[in-house]
């Protein structure tokens, strides 16, 4: 029961790292750069459904409209902090830095609005009872997690292959100067690349929020490390790759747990992935997946 | 002639119990009215603002003097507690009361100490809190004082066997309650059977207990603040871990049913304070609270509200300096308040009674 229980537990918290990792990789291959406000999008988008929920709106509308809203999000992101460096080929640490400032910006206006509090899911809309099959007990918001970021992925790898969308953000990812000149406007691919991005974070973010009952203006931060060390686990832009890493790093966790102790939690889970890292320093699945996807 | 006049000079300060009147004194308050103590915090800095409406209507007496309690928030940070503490030993306070938790007195206090402006602290709970300084002291129970009893009725009343605890290992208060509850319980002879840590800010405690429930025992320990112990005993709940629960103080609030839910109910907690108690002005206390808040004080408020009252009595008694404070509350033989007679052992911490208590819907009850 303990192993069956506990690997339940390690695929339901790699499937938070995975969904929220997926949007992370997403920007970083077709841009090259490390999008720091990912974790403030996730925040800002659990905090818009709450918010909704609490305005008297059905879950499922407060989930559309916060993934809407983190969608966009990401484009005002893309707009106000990578699109003005780009212009003037300011390399990749100046829009590192940038997003790191965007963040701290969002961060604070929803400090601003909401406190510093964790704040809760009414509990009308957290009333589900556990889900006992066999020896594995779970929540819906488990599921529903676990069940995004499959769906999620799989449509993601669907776009990218095999639509006009996907085939232009990989021709921009590749070589932007060679999509431009076949015709590709590129702006409008990367600012659509910043919507699915951000609204992969912003689903992750609401999910989170929901399966913990915790939405607080650092939760970004709870997760932005771990999320960080999925993508390059998996290999940096890789889709696949940051599903897979998520899912690693949420079993190793929880394993360690389970069967060493839990004050090594952290340290037992990146000690893994040092391993893992040595034997393929690209990741799992590699630096370029997403261009030959 | 001169004789006369010196005489009913001296008669009038005798008689009077307002020496030093019309002055007007200032005390530091730092609490957590935001972060994740805020649950605690909101209740220190409504007890201040109460009590100094109560000092108006003469409720509280401070023999004529003002009063003022300066609330400073620091936000659930250790390095902005340590900020007010600074803030307040430079700009006339004659006393510092709080911070809330213990993690930010350890950092906060010794800033006090070095400026010799004495400290009550009401509701840091982990041991060391008063050696800190000659002039530390405190009107909330220890878990040294508290656990002790805590366990002493639970096992009374469960007869447990086995016990497993889970606690924050980055926090003075928690890792306080895992070292008395373990020790408490091992004096027993109670098997300890699984021991799990958790960091604080963590959301997600399925495998901790996941292990715990595969270890079957008769009794979980929860050494947890407020935002972390919700969590647990929700998690726990969902995963089907239905044992007795117990915990030091970072249970101890009313909203703990709400943010929890049902899971929480039957939870035992050893408090300083019970809403219901008969001490002198206590029940009038809660009703004023009430009408003022919209909701019922929790020991956090009682504890900070009988600090002003310690405070107010101080100061009727004429101190009015920093020294005098410290002296003044040094030599205190009794104070009555909320929380019932109390005064300072030589240690200068609290000598009074824990009550013990379990978690209902809406509040406590006695355990």
């Amino acid at each position: 029961m303990l192993l069956t229980q506990q690997l339940a537990n390690g695929i339901f918290l790699g499937a938070t790292y995975a969904l929220f990792a997926i949007g992370y990789a997403l920007v970083f291959g077709v841009l090259d750069i490390l999008n720091l406000a990912h974790a403030a999008i996730f925040m800002l988008a659990a905090f818009v459904c709450l918010s909704v929920v609490l305005a008297g709106y059905p879950l499922a509308v407060g989930m559309l409209v916060a993934i809407l809203v983190a969608g966009l999000a990401g484009i005002v992101l893309d707009r106000v902090a990578f699109a003005p460096l780009r212009r003037r080929n300011a390399g990749t640490l100046v829009p590192l830095i940038s997003s790191i400032g965007f963040a701290i910006i969002v961060e604070a206006i929803a400090r601003g609005i909401y406190g510093v509090n964790d704040h809760q899911f009414p509990s009308l809309v957290r009333q589900a009872s556990p889900i006992v099959l066999g020896p594995v007990t779970f929540t819906f918001f488990d599921v529903a997690i676990l069940g995004a970021s499959i769906v999620l992925m799989i449509a993601l790898a669907y776009v990218m292959r095999s639509t006009k969308l996907g085939r232009e953000i990989r021709a921009v990812a590749d070589d932007r100067m060679a999509a431009a000149l076949l015709g590709i406007d590129i702006e409008r691919t990367i600012a659509l690349t910043f919507f699915i991005a951000s609204a992969l974070g912003g689903a992750a973010g609401v999910l989170a929020g929901l399966q913990y009952n915790s939405v607080v203006f650092d939760m970004g931060g709870r997760i932005e490390l771990k999320g960080l060390a999925v993508i390059i686990l998996g290999g940096m832009g890789s889709i696949t790759g940051a599903v897979i890493g998520g899912f690693i790093l949420g079993i190793t966790e929880t394993l360690a747990v389970a069967f060493i102790s839990s004050s090594w939690r952290d340290a037992i889970a990146f000690g893994v992935m040092f391993v893992i890292l040595i034997a393929r320093p690209a990741g799992i699945l590699g630096r370029r997946a997403l261009r030959t996807a | 002639m001169l004789k006369i006049v010196a005489l009913t000079c001296a008669l009038l300060l005798v008689a009077t119990p307002t020496f030093g009147a019309g002055k007007s004194i200032k005390a530091g308050v730092v609490a957590d009215v935001s972060g994740g103590a805020a649950v605690y915090g909101v209740s220190q800095k409504n007890a201040y603002l109460l009590a100094m409406d109560d000092m108006k209507a003469g409720i509280i007496n401070t023999g004529g003097s003002t009063l003022t309690f300066d609330v400073g928030d620091n936000a659930t940070d250790p390095n902005q507690a340590a900020n007010l503490f600074q803030r307040f030993t430079t700009d006339g306070s004659v006393i510092v009361l709080g911070p809330t938790l213990s993690a930010e007195a350890f950092k906060a206090q010794p800033i006090a100490v070095r400026a010799n402006i004495p400290v009550l602290a009401t509701s840091n709970t982990a041991p060391g809190i008063t050696r800190q300084g000659p002039c530390v002291f405190r009107d909330a129970l220890s878990e040294e004082q508290v656990v002790p009893a805590t366990v002493a009725k639970t096992y009374a009343a469960w007869k447990y066997k086995t016990a497993a605890i889970i606690y924050g290992d980055d926090n003075a208060f928690t890792k306080t309650d895992f070292n008395v509850f373990s020790d408490e319980m091992k004096k027993r002879g109670v098997n300890i059977v699984d021991v799990e840590t958790y960091h604080t800010k963590d959301v997600d405690f399925q495998a901790q207990l996941t292990k715990i429930k595969a270890a079957k025992p008769d009794v979980l320990v929860l050494g947890a603040l407020f935002d972390e112990a919700t969590k647990i005993i929700s998690q726990a709940g969902t995963l089907g871990l239905h044992v007795h629960m117990v915990g030091g103080n970072g249970l101890n609030s009313t909203k703990m049913v709400d943010a929890a839910g049902q899971g929480a109910v039957g939870a035992v907690v050893g408090a300083a304070w019970f809403i219901d108690n008969s001490y002198s002005g206590n029940k009038a206390f809660v009703a004023r609270y009430k009408k003022a808040f919209g909701s019922l004080p929790d020991q956090f408020a009682a504890q900070s509200y009988a600090a002003a009252q310690v405070v107010a009595q101080l100061v009727r008694s004429g101190a009015s300096t920093p020294s005098a404070m410290c002296d003044g509350l040094r030599n205190m033989k009794i104070s009555q308040t909320v929380l019932g007679p109390i005064a300072f052992d030589g240690n200068r911490d609290v000598r009074s009674a824990p009550v013990i208590l379990k978690i209902v819907p809406g509040g406590f009850a006695y355990f």
